[in-house]
């Protein structure tokens, strides 16, 4: 053995491979393994896109969700301001919360270490205890897998081609068996009844209906609208925008459940049978209402319950208001509102027709004859167009187009009308026309999609082959030699965003002049009431305002003995908000003559 | 090819067990027979030892809560054939008797503790631990479907303090509202 041994030296080198190795120990600092790809660990919530609808704190077996403020987030329309907290001591990770949450906020990461030496401290408040999880999901719910059903029961109608040959109605109704499908996919988390001018009870009722129990349904509907099957069928339904359903699906079919519904009891005598109101004894206090509109008639009604003597005047042959007059019989069959009307009756009320006030019966005499008044006199004027050659023969205002039509009148229309506005009274005009035989063209100022009318008038209506055109402003309107409409003028708008943050407004492109051929124009671009009837000794104390009257929250006018409600008072102008303005009226005049 | 080896397994099955009621219009490789519960060990003894399906899949129960019976769904497999025949048979619910068959299968044994566990069904025979995998369990049989689970999660575990802020959705949005849910409609409220 020599003094060097190379063996001995350079042997031990051959350690240094094992460098470019991985190491089979644990390394430092440790590091957790990734989880399987559909791991349920730790909750997650994105907190702005959650609703704080509670569906997860139902559905959840363990009762380990609970529905909590937390600062920062508030309530609105469509948000309960609640978000769920976790007990991570009873969470089981099924993950039911997960596949029922209708927005798709909640979700479960990969995460699922949580030391902590409090037993108690296992109060989780996902997104807000970790606002990064977002980074970490791996159980979420799609629209496939969700457990929520997001498709509406279609609702069977009459195709464009049938329904333009009468005025027979369009929407067909559910069946039981649709109804109950329809119902069923309901969460009953009631961010509905918010938005609800008249906040029905809206999941109790559908949840009847989905449990097989229409007459409680019905019952639970007329607890605060005696008009409900003609919210059935024609409501504004704001309702529908704030489903929690919608937010990743269809919106229930609120409308159509409660026309179901009310569709059950097919008779006034019926829904006297199945609502069985219980009405007080007559209290000797009489309360006189002017117009049997939506507004007067819901008054009416609830004061009817509570044993007062109730007298309507109404200037029409028949009670409905707008709803009689203004809305087409297609959507709104008078076989339906004139069961509504007897029922109604039925209980008490009483109701004058052809009596117009100011003419066939001063207000004062109203005035001084009973202990309360409600005014719901509507708005029974429309605008007129204001451009040149609107004292044409054929030049008309399309609300008074529909009340001739609603009255049993004929008028001619030639073939060819010409729509001027977006709403729903110019989509009916519309509509109307294609029924008596004419090509319509609806000229909107704005954009189709900026039409302030229900889109399903507005798909109805281009259904049935009404014309649009969209960003068209008229400014003249022809005559013939006759004097007798012939064609309308207008000018093409683009549009401009406005500065304020409003909607864009159309700003008209000069030399863009278009003429379409006419033998009737309609205006359907607003309407404003009449308060002629209204003596000036009166005026000084109920005040009219930007042509409403001025009221406070109680609907109470500057007269302490005159409430007001609907359309001439509210701006919402749909008979859902003129409800809510009659049975406000109704509390606020009980409470008044009760304490007398 | 698989079509006529399935039509050959359905007559031979029928030809020795006269109460198999076949429902045979999967795709594929699947047969499915209804035996009666007398039946079961010598058709899975059938299968196993003479038409080659030596290999237990999967044993299950399936409660049929609205027609009062308990289904007992065995998926046995042959290798050879690459076949799978689901074999099913009805117990009546308030009294599920059946016999132990872990004889046949070894493994049977985990999924009989299963059924007597989780559903309730009585295994004549069976030797195994009293528990599976509960533990003083003293409810009913957890996996039956008119079990509730939430309503046994409440009586059996106590609210962990901190947790008395919990709001009401639909209360919290009828009060701001002012809405009055009249108390006949409640019993609809969630």
């Amino acid at each position: 053995m020599s003094f060097f041994d190379l063996n001995g030296t350079l042997k031990p080198l051959t350690a240094l491979k094992q460098f470019g190795k991985k190491p089979h120990t644990i390394s430092y600092p440790k590091e957790s393994k990734e989880a399987a790809p559909r791991y349920r660990g730790l909750h997650f919530n994105d907190l702005d896109e959650c609703i704080g609808c509670g569906n997860c704190s139902m559905i959840c077996q363990n009762a380990a969700i609970d529905m909590i403020h937390i600062d920062g987030i508030e309530g609105k329309k469509g948000d309960s301001g609640l978000r769920p907290r976790i007990d991570n001591g009873r969470c089981c990770w099924c993950a039911l919360c997960v596949e029922v949450c209708p927005t798709g906020s909640l979700s479960l990461t990969k995460d699922y270490l949580y030391v902590s030496e409090d037993p108690d401290s296992f109060l989780w408040t996902p997104g807000k205890d970790n606002p990064n999880g977002k980074e970490q999901i791996s159980f979420f719910s799609t629209e496939e897998t969700s457990l929520n059903v997001f498709n509406r029961v279609p609702m069977p109608e009459l195709e464009g081609k049938e329904r333009v040959k009468s005025f027979a109605e369009v929407v067909l109704g559910y069946s039981e068996a649709e109804a109950r499908a329809e119902a069923s996919r309901c969460i009953s988390c009631g961010l509905c009844t918010e938005v609800c001018p008249e906040h029905m009870h809206i999941p109790e009722y559908i949840n009847a209906i989905a449990t097989g129990n229409d007459a409680d349904a019905v019952r639970i509907i007329y607890d605060n609208n005696p008009l409900p099957e003609m919210c059935g069928k024609v409501c504004t339904r704001r309702c529908e925008d704030v489903c929690a359903i919608a937010s990743r699906g269809e919106a229930l079919a609120i409308r159509w459940l409660k026309r179901y519904a009310t569709e059950t009891a097919a008779t006034a005598e019926i829904t006297r049978e199945i609502v069985n109101p219980e009405i007080r004894e007559a209290n000797g206090k009489t309360v006189g209402i002017i117009g049997a509109g939506p507004s007067g008639l819901t008054a009416a009604y609830y004061l009817a319950l509570r044993g007062y003597d109730v007298t309507i005047y109404e200037a029409n042959a028949k009670a409905g208001g707008a709803t009689m007059y203004g809305i087409p019989k297609y959507r709104f069959p008078i076989d339906s509102l004139d069961k509504q009307i007897d029922y109604i009756k039925s209980i008490g009320v009483k109701i004058l027709f052809n009596t117009k006030v100011g003419k066939d019966i001063s207000f004062k005499e109203i005035y001084d004859k009973f202990d309360a008044v409600f005014m719901g006199v509507g708005f029974p004027d429309a605008w007129p167009l204001g451009v040149d050659g609107d004292d044409a023969k054929g030049s008309m205002q399309a609300f008074r187009f529909l009340y001739m039509i609603n009255s049993g009148e004929k008028v001619d229309v030639g073939d060819k009308v010409v729509v001027v506005g977006g709403g729903n009274v110019a989509i009916d005009a519309a509509r109307v026309s294609r029924r008596l035989g004419a090509d319509v063209t609806i000229l909107y100022r704005r954009r189709v999609k900026d039409m302030p009318a229900d889109w399903e008038e507005i798909e109805g209506a281009e259904d049935e082959g009404v014309h649009i055109v969209p960003q068209g402003i008229p400014i003249k309107i022809h005559k013939d030699e006759k004097g007798h409409v012939k064609a309308v003028e207008y000018l093409k708008a683009k549009m401009v965003p406005d500065e304020r943050g409003g909607r864009p407004k159309p700003v008209a492109i000069e030399g863009s002049n278009t003429v379409i051929e006419a033998t009737s124009v309609m205006a359907a671009i607003g309407q404003m009431g009449d308060y002629s009837f209204l003596p000036e000794e009166f005026t000084d104390k109920i005040k009219i305002e930007r042509g409403r009257f001025v009221v406070n929250e109680k609907q109470q006018t500057g007269d302490p003995k005159v409430f007001a409600g609907g359309d001439a008072v509210n701006r919402t102008a749909d008979a859902i908000s003129a409800i809510a303005d009659g049975f406000r009226a109704c509390k606020a005049i009980d409470e008044m003559l009760g304490k007398k | 090819m698989m079509k006529e080896l399935k039509e050959k397994i359905v007559q031979r099955i029928k030809a020795n067990f006269a109460d198999a009621a076949e429902k045979n219009d999967f795709n594929y490789n699947r047969l499915d027979f209804t035996v009666k519960k007398e039946t079961i060990p010598s058709i899975l003894f059938y299968l196993k030892d003479e038409m080659g399906f030596i290999h237990l899949s999967d044993a299950n129960c399936v409660d049929w809560l609205e027609e009062g019976e308990l289904e007992l769904v065995f998926i046995v497999w042959s290798p050879k054939d690459k076949i799978k025949i689901f074999v099913r048979t009805r117990l009546d619910r308030d009294n599920p008797v059946m016999d132990n068959l872990d004889m046949i299968w070894p493994q049977l044994n985990t999924y009989e503790r299963e059924f007597r566990e989780m559903f309730g069904v009585q295994v004549t025979g069976l030797e195994a631990p009293d528990e599976f995998i509960l533990e003083d369990w003293q409810g009913p049989p957890p996996f039956r479907r008119d079990f509730d689970t939430a309503a046994y999660a409440e009586k059996t575990f106590w609210e962990r303090p901190g947790r008395e802020d919990a709001q009401d959705v639909r209360e919290t949005i009828a009060n701001r509202d002012g809405e009055e849910i009249p108390d006949f409609a409640k019993k609809y409220s969630r």
